[in-house]
């Protein structure tokens, strides 16, 4: 706002920043974020460790105005991306994602319209809930490379300018290979039935979470020194059919099960339970492993207004499996990037 | 010396000892006829003054000393709202000046009727409890003692309201609870920033804070990693009062803030014409909890100087308005 440039490279204005929040705290697991800005969608990637990544993809559609001008000398075209898309006219920079979420949430205690600042029991603990009373426009831009990343928050009265210095993308940032056309297994299945799980397997604070398929079963076992718990999920018993896609919604636990061999992968629990916070949001999630044992998590959230979905991606690499031979398993053996990526 | 009075206005007296009670842990009580002053001098932060006029908590009092009918004590905060939140549900408490084993000792007798809730009271303070009927009726009386120190005149005089240069921008505050709300997320900010930036020393986060004569408030904080500042705008600045100020209308027309009226717009855009100060986050969040009174509150900028807030707490009966006075030093940048 302050730099008032004719043009610049990069605005968006969304009418609700809730929505926004609701979607980057799904990757809210780490301090910061990639941003990546192309004609079509701002994408905020955030990762731990190399070894986990999630990826937050905000299309225009969420926008009521959405802008980009490729920088004609600052096109990255090194068709680093994954092999999804082209290389695309985009640009990068890191920011701090906790500044970008705090700054959206900076309203938490909501519309100052009606008593909401009165002396109610909650108002001066309310910073637990303040998601709840988010909304009101939101501005986002960027006015060139090396500007800073601005948002413009406006509600009652209060404008709010947050501007986030932007880092150059640290040099190793790339993204975890995901190998679409080779996949091992493919679950869909509604999110809430996988937050159960993984709530159910946190409860004994476990190190591992072994994720195994067979043709008619879908198993996450975790064990530590407290004990060991297993979820089962069974393929709906009246489809006969391998790969079954079920377009009836509801019909069974599964919506997809394609299983063509069995599937053993270990990984880490405490990262794979950072996605919680997108599970609880979502409402359904895919449940995708490739032949290196990489897993996808894809989530659908449903957004607030104007219909349409959202998706929020994450993706880990397992973990080398066991000397002890236990979790053996000749088909994935090749997890040497695990090998190398886990510290 | 003798004190006692009863106390007409639990809730507003527990909430104002409460907003105190965050600032420091003893105050300094100056009892008369007119009225009670608090003051809490902190080593370091925010210094208060409140007076609030003896007939808004207090009724049926007497108020008598050797020095004039003056009272200066020295209570404990922490126990005095402890023992006044015991109150809040009474239907009478009285408070008294007193003295046990020769510690001097503010009692608080509290009168709690049980009608209404007669099971909780039968659980709680009596083994009875048998028949309702029985029950009912039942006062309950509480005392609380909280010691205190009785301070000699001679010790006191020296201490004196902070005397401050005319304020170059005064202004009405928005809700204190939603300035809270927002100013507590920024000290947030700027705390999470520096654990990730492995920090450079012990001082708190800086929160900046600036407002003009044209309604515009603006809070704001810098860190390694963000810039960030919310503004206010159409909000009041009030007129100064000519019978207020020694030199009448000569003096309004020298004071700062008609020359800071000269500057900056309604729309905060301009950088000139605002009056800063540099404020400690989470001291300021500390005097923000005095918001829970639900009183307006002017702000006065001193200019990289100090920051000054009246408190007005909202009285029923007349106009004769309570004050709190908040004196707040800016750090240098």
């Amino acid at each position: 706002m302050s730099d008032t440039q004719s043009r610049p490279m990069f605005s968006a204005v969304s009418g609700s920043a809730r929505q926004l929040f609701l979607l980057l705290r799904c990757i809210g697991f780490s301090p910061k974020t990639r941003v990546q800005i192309t004609e079509d969608e701002l994408r905020f990637i955030a990762e731990e460790g190399g070894v986990m990544q999630g990826t937050a993809i905000l299309q225009k559609a969420l926008f009521t105005s959405f802008q980009f001008t490729p920088p004609a000398s600052h096109v990255h075209e090194e068709g680093h991306e994954d092999g999804e898309a082209d290389a695309d006219k985009f640009i990068v920079f890191e920011i701090s994602l906790s500044a970008l979420l705090d700054t959206l949430q900076i309203f938490g205690l909501g519309d100052s319209k009606s008593s909401t600042f009165n002396r109610d029991p909650y108002t001066s603990t309310a910073f637990s809930a303040p998601v709840l009373g988010v909304t009101g426009l939101c501005r986002l831009s960027y006015a060139s490379v090396g500007a800073p990343f601005t948002i413009v928050l406006q509600e009652s009265g209060i404008t709010t300018t947050s501007e986030l210095v932007t880092y150059e993308p640290s040099s190793n940032a790339a993204d975890i290979p995901f190998t679409r056309d080779q996949i091992a297994i493919k679950v869909i299945m509604r999110a809430a039935y996988l937050y159960d799980a993984i709530s159910e397997l946190a409860s004994a604070n476990p190190e591992r979470l072994v994720l195994a398929a067979d043709d008619s079963t879908f198993t996450l076992s975790a064990s530590s020194s407290l004990g060991s718990a297993v979820v089962e999920f069974h393929r709906d018993n009246s489809r006969s059919q391998y790969a079954s896609t079920v377009d009836q919604p509801g019909a069974g636990v599964m919506e997809t099960f394609f299983v063509p061999e069995e599937f053993k992968q270990v990984y880490h629990f405490s990262r794979v339970v950072g996605v919680k916070k997108a599970l609880s949001v979502a409402s359904k999630v895919s449940v995708r492993a490739d032949n290196q044992g990489v897993l996808s998590l894809q989530f659908m959230i449903e957004n607030l207004e104007g219909g349409g979905v959202s998706f929020v991606d994450f993706r880990f690499i397992p973990l080398a499996d066991d000397e002890d031979g236990s979790e053996s398993d000749r088909d994935y053996e090749e997890g040497e990037t695990a090998e190398t990526a886990d510290e | 010396m003798r004190f006692k009075a009863q106390i007409q206005n639990i809730t507003t007296f527990t909430k104002f000892v409460a907003s105190l009670t965050s600032l420091g842990p003893v105050a300094w009580v100056r009892l008369n006829e007119n009225d009670v002053r608090f003051t809490i001098i902190p080593e370091q932060g925010t210094q208060v003054w409140a007076v609030l006029a003896i007939d808004a908590i207090f009724e049926g009092y007497t108020i008598q000393s050797a020095a004039e009918n003056v009272i200066n004590l020295e209570v404990p905060l922490g126990p005095l709202h402890q023992a006044l939140k015991s109150a809040l549900q009474a239907t009478a408490a009285s408070i008294r000046l007193t003295k046990k084993d020769n510690i001097p000792l503010l009692s608080i007798t509290i009168v709690r009727n049980s009608i209404g809730n007669a099971r909780q009271s039968a659980s709680e303070d009596d083994d009875g409890g048998i028949g309702i009927g029985l029950s009912r009726e039942r006062e309950t009386t509480i005392t609380q003692d909280v010691p205190v120190r009785v301070l000699s005149p001679s010790k006191v005089e020296g201490i004196h309201e902070p005397r401050c240069r005319d304020p170059d921008v005064h202004i009405i505050l928005p809700p204190l609870m939603q300035l809270k709300s927002i100013s507590d997320r920024f000290t947030k900010v700027a705390l999470e920033s520096r654990s990730v930036t492995a920090g450079l020393s012990a001082i708190g986060p800086r929160l900046e804070m600036a407002a003009n004569m044209h309604g515009c408030l603006r809070l704001g904080i810098k860190t390694d990693a963000m810039k960030m500042a919310s503004l206010w705008t159409g909000l009041d600045n009030p007129e100064l009062d000519p019978s207020h100020l020694e030199g009448g209308m000569e003096e309004i027309q020298q004071h700062p803030s008609t020359r800071m009226k000269q500057l900056g717009g309604p729309d905060g855009q301009s950088e000139e014409g605002w009056a800063k100060v540099r404020l400690d986050g989470k001291d300021w969040g500390k005097v923000m909890s005095v918001g829970r009174l639900g009183g307006r509150v002017i702000a006065c900028f001193c200019h990289e100087h100090a920051l000054i807030l009246y408190v007005y707490l909202p009285s029923e009966r007349d106009e004769e308005e309570s004050a709190l006075t908040y004196y707040i030093s800016s750090y240098s940048a």
